[in-house]
């Protein structure tokens, strides 16, 4: 750890960075999200297997404006999140110094193309028990998996936790928040709870990046990080993408090509 | 006030005889790591060993989302219909002290000026059976905002476990009535100390230093920094049991609909949102000092009660593990 502190108290000091965002200890022990903007503050500064929250989804706060140039420390789900954002022109290249530390040493990307190599080197197999819980849904009968996910989703508030916990969901107005017309139910009954997570879903199928932030954001323990892990599996089995692994835009659902084997398209 | 024993071995057959008796009883019950107010079918499904429900008790007459009226055209005409009341009582059992003394709150924001009838509706059909709380946890703070764990505020009826079984105290005619409805299952006690049963739950802050303090606030030069980890989930609010704050939707067809009203919490920037796109709240920071000042400054100069009951919630469920304790006392240092 005195290796990542050094370091990121040495970008203080050459006023490369005035803003920090990593982790400090949590109330289990885990990491938990911390800015640090003074070097003598980084004594709390850790970064271990345990700090799951993903930051980039701090970088479209407004309050961030004010700093020139901030460092982020990021685990493997930031990585993805912030290369997807590149894809989507959502962040330039060498606007945040990106830091990781991986086999107790620390990393600094010199620039977004070494993130995409860092990240296709180190892709984690897909957990086997998400996997085992999908194939169980996927077993059932149509009725039955109805059944199931409007169960699930009648718990749901719309209190938007998914939304806000993830780094991929930057639009200024949701879809959600359109009244005229209105395309989704507001109140959180039956039909509205289901059309909002089909949207969700929808939106970030081939743009999820797997982080899982929504999930553990969700108040109410709904397990809703399987809609898009279910869509992005269709989408890398026919299309090969991969999201948050390529600086190019790779998108399936938004892609026009006029060789496009499809006819209604054309 | 009379006092009740309830046998340990009785509980069990008191809660049935309720539900088959027509009550709905709304019990915390475990769903996966959380434990939630939900309506139970049985004793069995009620988890008697927790700390704190997820979400508070507020739901059970403020729910996430209730019909105000429905509405259907009439060649010209439009025909409104008012909700029709609860027929059963509901039982609100193993409510928190901190969860009970929110009612004053509430009570105080819905039916002290102009009552209002949806809540007045579900309120008069509900049975508060408060839960003395015997263990508490690092976030729990009621004796900070003048709660004790055996608080009887708000209740019905009061439990307090002890090794002989459930001593009850009778603090409503609501609560009596019930009592008399089962009265088999009661013994007669004499009013015990609860002392030995309450736990003790440390004063995190002193609430009127704090008074002092919050009322120049409001240009306290420390709100973003100390609110950056917040990204807006608004879950703080959802699970508060004073949060109040709702929002009126339609959902209609050409022929008719109803209008919902539905939770909803100022750590949204669409809550301050104007039509003209401008947004005072611009920054989840003045949304974040908003929720904090409301709690303990707005709602004292408007009602003279503060409108935390330090249940924790909003700190153990925030997924940026803010805390309401520590942003308290960062506010009294200044």
């Amino acid at each position: 750890m005195s290796e990542l502190i050094n370091k990121v108290s040495q970008f203080f000091s050459s006023g490369i960075i005035d803003l920090f965002i990593g982790y400090k200890k949590g109330r289990l022990g885990e990491g938990k999200p911390a800015f640090f903007t003074k070097p003598e503050q980084l004594n709390e500064l850790i970064f271990d297997e345990n700090c799951i929250v993903n930051l980039a989804v701090y970088l479209r706060k407004p309050e961030l404006k004010k700093y020139s140039k901030i460092g982020v420390l990021a685990n493997f789900g930031t990585l993805r999140a912030l290369l997807q954002l590149a894809a989507e022109n959502q962040i330039a290249d060498g606007q945040y110094l990106i830091l990781t530390v991986a086999d107790g040493k620390v990393l600094e990307f010199a620039n977004l193309k070494a993130i995409e190599e860092y990240v296709a080197n180190n892709l984690p197999k897909p957990n086997p028990e998400r996997i085992a819980f999908l194939k169980e849904i996927e077993s059932k009968s149509r009725e039955e998996r109805w059944e199931f996910w409007t169960r699930e989703l009648a718990s749901c508030i719309r209190c938007y936790a998914c939304r806000a916990a993830c780094p991929l969901c930057y639009c200024e107005q949701c879809l959600v928040e359109c009244n005229q017309p209105q395309w989704v139910g507001v109140p959180p009954t039956g039909m509205g709870n289901l059309e909002w997570h089909i949207v969700r879903a929808m939106h970030l199928a081939g743009r999820c990046i797997g982080c899982g932030e929504c999930e553990a954001a969700c108040p109410m323990e709904i397990p809703i990080g399987f809609l898009t892990q279910k869509l992005n599996m269709a989408i890398i089995s026919n299309f090969g993408q991969v999201p948050g692994t390529k600086l190019e835009p790779d998108y399936a659902l938004s892609t026009f090509k006029v060789d496009d084997k499809e006819n209604f398209i054309r | 006030m009379e006092y009740k024993l309830i046998k340990l071995e009785k509980i069990q057959d008191f809660i049935n005889a309720l539900i088959a008796s027509g009550k709905q009883v709304l019990a915390p019950k475990q769903k996966k790591e959380k434990v939630f107010f939900s309506l139970v079918g049985s004793f069995d499904e009620i988890a008697m060993d927790y700390i704190q429900t997820a979400f508070s008790a507020k739901s059970a007459v403020f729910p996430k989302c209730e019909e105000l009226y429905t509405f259907e055209k009439n060649g010209k005409d439009t025909i409104l219909h008012n909700p029709p009341a609860p027929e059963n009582d509901t039982i609100v059992f193993g409510m928190r002290p901190c969860d009970g003394a929110a009612f004053d709150y509430l009570t105080t924001f819905f039916l002290k000026e102009n009552p209002d009838y949806h809540f007045k509706m579900r309120y008069d059909k509900t049975i508060f059976v408060g839960l003395t709380c015997s263990s508490g946890d690092e976030f729990c703070f009621c004796t900070s905002v003048g709660i004790s764990p055996s608080d009887t505020r708000g209740s019905d009826l009061m439990l307090t476990k002890t090794e002989n079984g459930y001593y009850m105290e009778i603090i409503t005619e609501k609560g009596k009535k019930l009592v008399e409805q089962f009265s088999n299952f009661f013994e007669q006690t004499e009013q015990i100390d609860k002392t030995k049963y309450t736990a003790n739950i440390q004063k995190r802050f002193d609430s009127s230093a704090l008074k002092e303090k919050i009322s120049g606030a409001f240009n306290w030069e420390r709100w973003e920094e100390t609110s950056l980890p917040c990204f807006g989930c608004g879950t703080c609010a959802f699970s508060c049991p004073t949060c109040t704050c709702f929002d009126i939707q339609d959902e209609a067809n050409l022929v008719g609909g109803a209008r919902y009203r539905i939770w909803d919490t100022c750590a949204l920037g669409i809550f301050t949102k104007h039509a003209s796109g401008h947004n005072p709240r611009e920054k989840q920071s003045e949304r974040w000092r908003n929720r904090i000042l409301h709690k303990f400054l707005y709602t004292d100069e408007q009602f003279g009660t503060l409108s935390c009951v330090g249940c924790g919630r909003c700190i153990r469920n925030c997924p940026a593990e803010l805390s309401i304790i520590e942003q308290v006392n960062a506010i009294m240092e200044g």
